[in-house]
């Protein structure tokens, strides 16, 4: 009896932690043959890193997880993401970010595309890379 | 020494100055009316017309399906259906069996999915265009201060195309008007580059000659700097500017992370550049005697308590022949710059300083040394962005570097001036301004110029 009650409140526990953090968790994904480290997603975001090693990044925006996104990892908002992007695509030439409209169209994105790079608010499958999970 | 007048500035500063009120006032009347709560309105009607299609879409769904699982003929589209296809409310056509209706899906299905595909693949791989452009009224031409009333700044477009993992090309074409009050048309840069590395790209053309920091990080985008207009002296080589904006020829470019700092730089070597007609020309076609430019900069992005602060050293050195005078005079022209530049949320603070030590290699006159240099404040607040410049040159009229070129007379400006942003991408900005013209001419003018300045 008494275990059986610790089971479903173990059970509980972790079905309360676990709606908490799907709820606020953000994970940063890449394609299976990107070698990054969670250190870099904030200059691949900005385009200060554009290759890991040999691999050309390419950093998929997702709309749908982008405002919790750019505040968490970049502490920007979106506006002056924006203009950022416009400066340095102005002054260096490059482009920013692809946009995707929702987890599942970063997610395929990143599978689709070597040296891709997103980010979700879902657990992902395991023929992509978690990055870092914020 | 003459005095500088400028006999109609007068004449029209009064209905310019009411134009500049009227336009300005207008503008923040009519954009208090569209405040938040209008913008948060219309998103929410949108978003309930949203979910009233979803709504309906999913309604529609679940009688196609209901009809599939019974096999009856789906004899009329439900009353709620937004945009019923023409077939199904045909009798002929709602005879259709399940195995139509599933082919048709599937064919939708499949033609969605192109269709994303072939969206993701232009995304990819096509030619992306971004543009500025600006126009302005004042009781002064900012650039060229003989014109006054109104004016059209610039269209300017810049191409990056995507070419490949390690290929790199960047284009900018600027349609601008002239000294002369023409419109001409300028292969700002023409760009062609190989990325070795984050830490090393090379490019060949013509390019923003990287010396100080504004030069490259704002020159023709207007709508992404704070002020309204360059500083004088590092002003486009056409529109006056003393030092050579532009060069042809070879860049290397880079940075590197060094701890929690980053460490960039630039290494040039190009075509000397040449006076002609009082102005700089950077040589687009190379010259007649394989003389160079040879410059380099080196910065260094702070993070911590410092993000956001930016903080340099430039130099370049270039042999500059005066090909108005006959036989043509040639300056060994030298030039060190420091600079510093804070840019955070809410401040955005540049400081630049350069030293010229110039050798007259004709006259024999010796070296001659100059300065010039400027610093602005800018404080964004909200959509308001007040901002202050003080820029000075003090150019030697015995170099003759600075005599030959029309604008190489000493000088002080001192502005004050607001920017608004009306949305992300238009600004709004009112500047007050004087000049003081201090050696070659003595004379001073005042200036109340307006600009709209867009990118897209």
């Amino acid at each position: 009896m008494f275990r059986s009650s610790a089971k479903l409140l173990l059970a509980a526990l972790l079905c309360v932690g676990c709606a908490t953090a799907s709820a606020a968790d953000l994970y940063v994904i890449c394609n299976s043959r990107v070698p990054l480290s969670a250190a870099d997603v904030r200059d691949l975001f900005l385009g200060e890193k554009q290759f890991a090693g040999a691999v050309k990044l390419v950093p998929v925006d997702n709309s749908a997880a982008q405002i919790a996104f750019l505040d968490r990892v970049l502490k920007m908002n979106a506006a002056k993401y924006s203009t950022t992007w416009t400066k340095k695509s102005f002054r260096d030439g490059i482009n920013p970010p692809l946009v995707a409209g929702s987890d599942a169209e970063a997610l395929a994105d990143v599978r689709r595309t070597p040296g891709a790079c997103s980010y979700v608010t879902t657990p992902t499958p395991p023929d992509v890379v978690v990055v870092s999970r914020l | 020494m003459g005095i500088t007048k400028h006999p109609r500035a007068n004449r029209g500063r009064s209905w310019v100055g009411a134009l500049l009120v009227a336009g300005l006032g207008h503008a923040l009347v009519t954009h208090a009316a569209a405040n938040d709560s209008d913008r948060i309105a219309v998103l929410e009607q949108k978003l309930d017309q949203s979910l009233q299609l979803i709504r309906q879409l999913s309604a529609r769904v679940q009688d196609l399906e209901a009809d599939k699982r019974s096999g009856a003929v789906a004899a009329a589209p439900p009353a709620a259906a937004p945009q019923p296809p023409a077939a199904a409310a045909q009798p002929g056509a709602a005879a259709a069996t399940p195995p139509d209706t599933a082919q048709r899906l599937a064919k939708v299905e499949q033609t969605v999915n192109q269709m994303a595909a072939s969206a993701g693949q232009h995304a990819e791989e096509g030619l992306a265009t971004h543009g500025f452009a600006d126009v302005g009224i004042g009781n002064h031409n900012a650039e060229f201060s003989k014109y006054q009333g109104a004016d059209v700044g610039e269209l300017d477009f810049f191409l990056t195309p995507r070419l490949g993992s390690r290929t790199r090309a960047l284009f900018e074409l600027n349609f601008e008007v002239g000294s002369d009050g023409t419109v001409g048309v300028d292969l700002e840069r023409a760009q062609l580059g190989y990325q070795f590395a984050d830490s090393a790209t090379v490019w060949l053309g013509r390019f923003h000659t990287p010396y100080g920091y504004y030069n490259t990080a704002f020159h023709h985008g207007q709508q992404i700097a704070t002020s309204l207009r360059r500083p004088r002296f590092i002003d486009f080589e056409d529109h006056g500017g003393i030092m050579p904006a532009h060069t042809v020829g070879a860049w290397l470019t880079g940075s590197e992370r060094v701890g929690d700092q980053r460490l960039t730089y630039d290494v040039y070597i190009g075509n000397s550049q040449r006076i002609t007609q009082g102005a700089l020309d950077m040589n687009n076609a190379g010259n007649t005697h394989g003389s160079t430019i040879v410059g380099g900069n080196l910065g260094l992005l702070l993070s911590g308590t410092l993000d956001g602060l930016k903080v340099g050293v430039d130099a370049f050195q270039t042999r500059i022949e005066d090909e108005d005078q006959s036989p043509s005079y040639v300056t060994q022209v030298r030039s060190f710059g420091t600079y510093a530049a804070y840019d955070t949320d809410n401040w955005e603070d540049i400081a630049e300083f350069h030293v010229f030590s110039n050798q007259d290699l004709t006259g024999h006159t010796g070296t001659h040394h100059s300065d010039a240099g400027f610093v602005q404040i800018g404080y964004r607040a909200g959509r308001y962005t007040p901002y202050a410049r003080y820029e000075r040159g003090a150019f030697q009229q015995s170099d003759h570097f600075f005599a030959a070129q029309t604008n190489g007379s000493s000088y002080y400006r001192e502005a004050l001036g607001l920017r608004f942003d009306v949305d992300l991408v238009s600004a709004l900005k009112l500047e007050l301004a004087e000049t003081r013209l201090t050696d070659r001419v003595i004379g001073s003018y005042d200036e109340a110029l307006l600009q709209y300045a867009i990118r897209f």
